[in-house]
């Protein structure tokens, strides 16, 4: 998230600058991780459910040098304003970016399951709301990226439909569920890996807020609208 | 202090500020030193001045207390309300004014004389007492700062031979001792360690229930811990004032963002 103007001792604005590539680049990971564990789930693709997992521990660490340059820029630099938000909101984005990533492996390592494999169920509702989710964490990205709060409001509205395709496909699943008990296992697969999706596109609504904070300096109300929900 | 009155256009009842500056303008000789500033100072707050060297907030500090008097050549226009009266206006006895209107400046200046007389001193221009009560007082006043313990029994040194903390504390003393209601600190504790400032910061933080108390530093953690309303000043002008919570975090101005994240200055 660059600024307009600069600082006028350089290296904390390098730090800054540090901590904003850090941030951009755990948001880069994290969105191919979720496009490759839907991908494999959706393409029963091995290739990519073994990719998402991999990418984890490299998600991990960045989160931890994110924490411990957010750690170091507070207790030297004593950020002020924006540059406090904005310290403050990388630590906080870090955080939901690190969970995406925990959700995108999730869903890969339940992909190849043999359930799934041979599971006569069609996945489009599943591959529909895998797309939103992954345009809308794409966008989040890039309001994060370009420090643009409208686009933030815009896509933490857009969760409503996330969360409405969730219900709809948990009452499909339901049903498969009841028609026949061998639906059941793939269909218990198939709704952890609709919660995760559902979780992923959550984290995406948080990271959109705190960017909108970070940039204007005012809170997006606490209740957003949101599309039916079981829990 | 506390002056409470009605409201006319929300019908309650609201405290007065301590000190209410209205569209107040100061020269340097030709030099524009202050733009229409209008500003509260409320009742029993803390309110912080921060801003750039020559940015006017110590000149405003100087104009609380009507100190540019004593300099040829300055003059303010606009109205600096306390109690009642614009004390601009030429008739005001300044001696009176400054009694309760109390400043501590950015070194200490402890009087070339003992600790007690310190205190003493101002306390004699304005009233007669006993020598059983000027002890009272005297007492009372150091410990009120925190310096009881510490200068108890030294108190016929002379004040010179204290450390620059226990100075600039024996100042903040020598100050509300003839009673003031507002206090004046510019740059109070920029010549002192941290451990001094912290104590008088603490400091602040008690007085602030007896005493309304306007504070310029350039320290603007200082500012963040100490003040509840911070005003920011740019070139003479007030760009922007708020609590100190939200001029911190999300200030209005992009002048104020800039200069409190060190952009400019």
């Amino acid at each position: 998230m660059p600024h307009e103007s600069v600082h006028t001792v350089q290296s904390y604005e390098q730090e800054l600058e540090q901590l904003r590539s850090l941030v951009n680049k755990m948001g880069g990971l994290v969105e191919r991780q979720v496009a490759q564990a839907i991908t494999a789930v959706v393409e029963h693709d091995e290739d990519a459910a073994l990719d998402a997992p991999e990418m984890d521990p490299q998600v991990d660490e960045l989160e931890r040098e994110t924490e411990a340059l957010v750690i170091r820029l507070l207790a030297l630099r004593a950020p002020m304003a924006g540059d406090l938000r904005e310290v403050v909101v990388a630590l906080k984005i870090s955080g939901d970016l690190e969970r995406i990533g925990d959700c995108a492996a999730s869903i890969a390592r339940r992909a190849m399951r043999n359930e799934l494999l041979s599971c006569p169920i069609s996945l489009t509702g599943l591959h529909s709301m895998g797309r939103l989710v992954q345009e809308n964490l794409r966008r989040t990205i890039d309001a994060m990226d370009q420090r643009d709060p409208e686009l933030a409001r815009i896509v933490w509205h857009s969760d409503t439909a996330v969360d409405e395709l969730y219900v709809s496909l948990f009452r499909e699943l339901v049903t498969y569920m009841m028609e026949d008990p061998r639906n059941i296992g793939p269909c218990a697969h198939l709704l952890f890996i609709a919660k995760n999706l559902e979780r992923i596109g959550d984290h995406a609504t948080n990271i959109s807020e705190r960017v909108y904070y970070a940039v204007t300096g005012n809170i997006l109300p606490i209740i957003r609208p949101r599309g039916k929900t079981f829990d | 202090m506390n002056k409470i009155i009605m409201d006319d256009t929300t019908g309650r009842d609201t405290i007065l500020p301590a000190l209410a500056i209205r569209n107040l303008n100061f020269w340097y000789g030709s030099n524009h030193a202050l733009k229409e500033i209008s500003l509260d100072f409320p009742v029993h707050q803390v309110t912080g001045m921060i801003g750039p060297s020559g940015c006017g907030k110590s000149t405003l500090l100087r104009i609380l207390n009507r100190m540019y008097d004593l300099y040829p050549g300055q003059r303010a226009t606009g109205e600096v309300l306390f109690d009642g009266r614009n004390i601009l206006s030429p008739g005001l006895d300044v001696n009176v004014l400054r009694s309760r209107i109390g400043m501590v400046f950015q070194k200490p200046t402890p009087f070339p004389m003992s600790i007690y007389d310190n205190i003493a001193f101002g306390v004699r221009l304005h009233e007669r007492l006993s020598r059983a009560d000027m002890d009272q007082r005297v007492e009372g006043v150091l410990r009120r700062v925190a310096l009881w313990n510490e200068v108890k029994d030294r108190l016929n040194a002379s004040a010179a031979a204290l450390s620059g903390g226990q100075q600039q504390r024996l100042c903040i003393a020598r100050t509300i001792a003839t009673r003031p209601e507002v206090i004046l600190l510019d740059e109070p504790t920029s010549a002192l360690d941290p451990i001094s400032t912290a104590r008088i910061e603490e400091l602040l933080d008690e007085l602030k229930q007896e005493f309304s108390i306007a504070i310029v530093t350039h320290n603007l953690q200082q500012a963040a811990r100490c003040a509840d309303r911070v005003a920011f000043f740019y070139m003479g002008e007030l760009v922007e004032v708020d609590t100190a919570d939200k001029m911190f975090t999300a200030p209005h101005a992009k002048r104020t963002q800039d200069y409190i994240t060190g952009r400019f200055g």
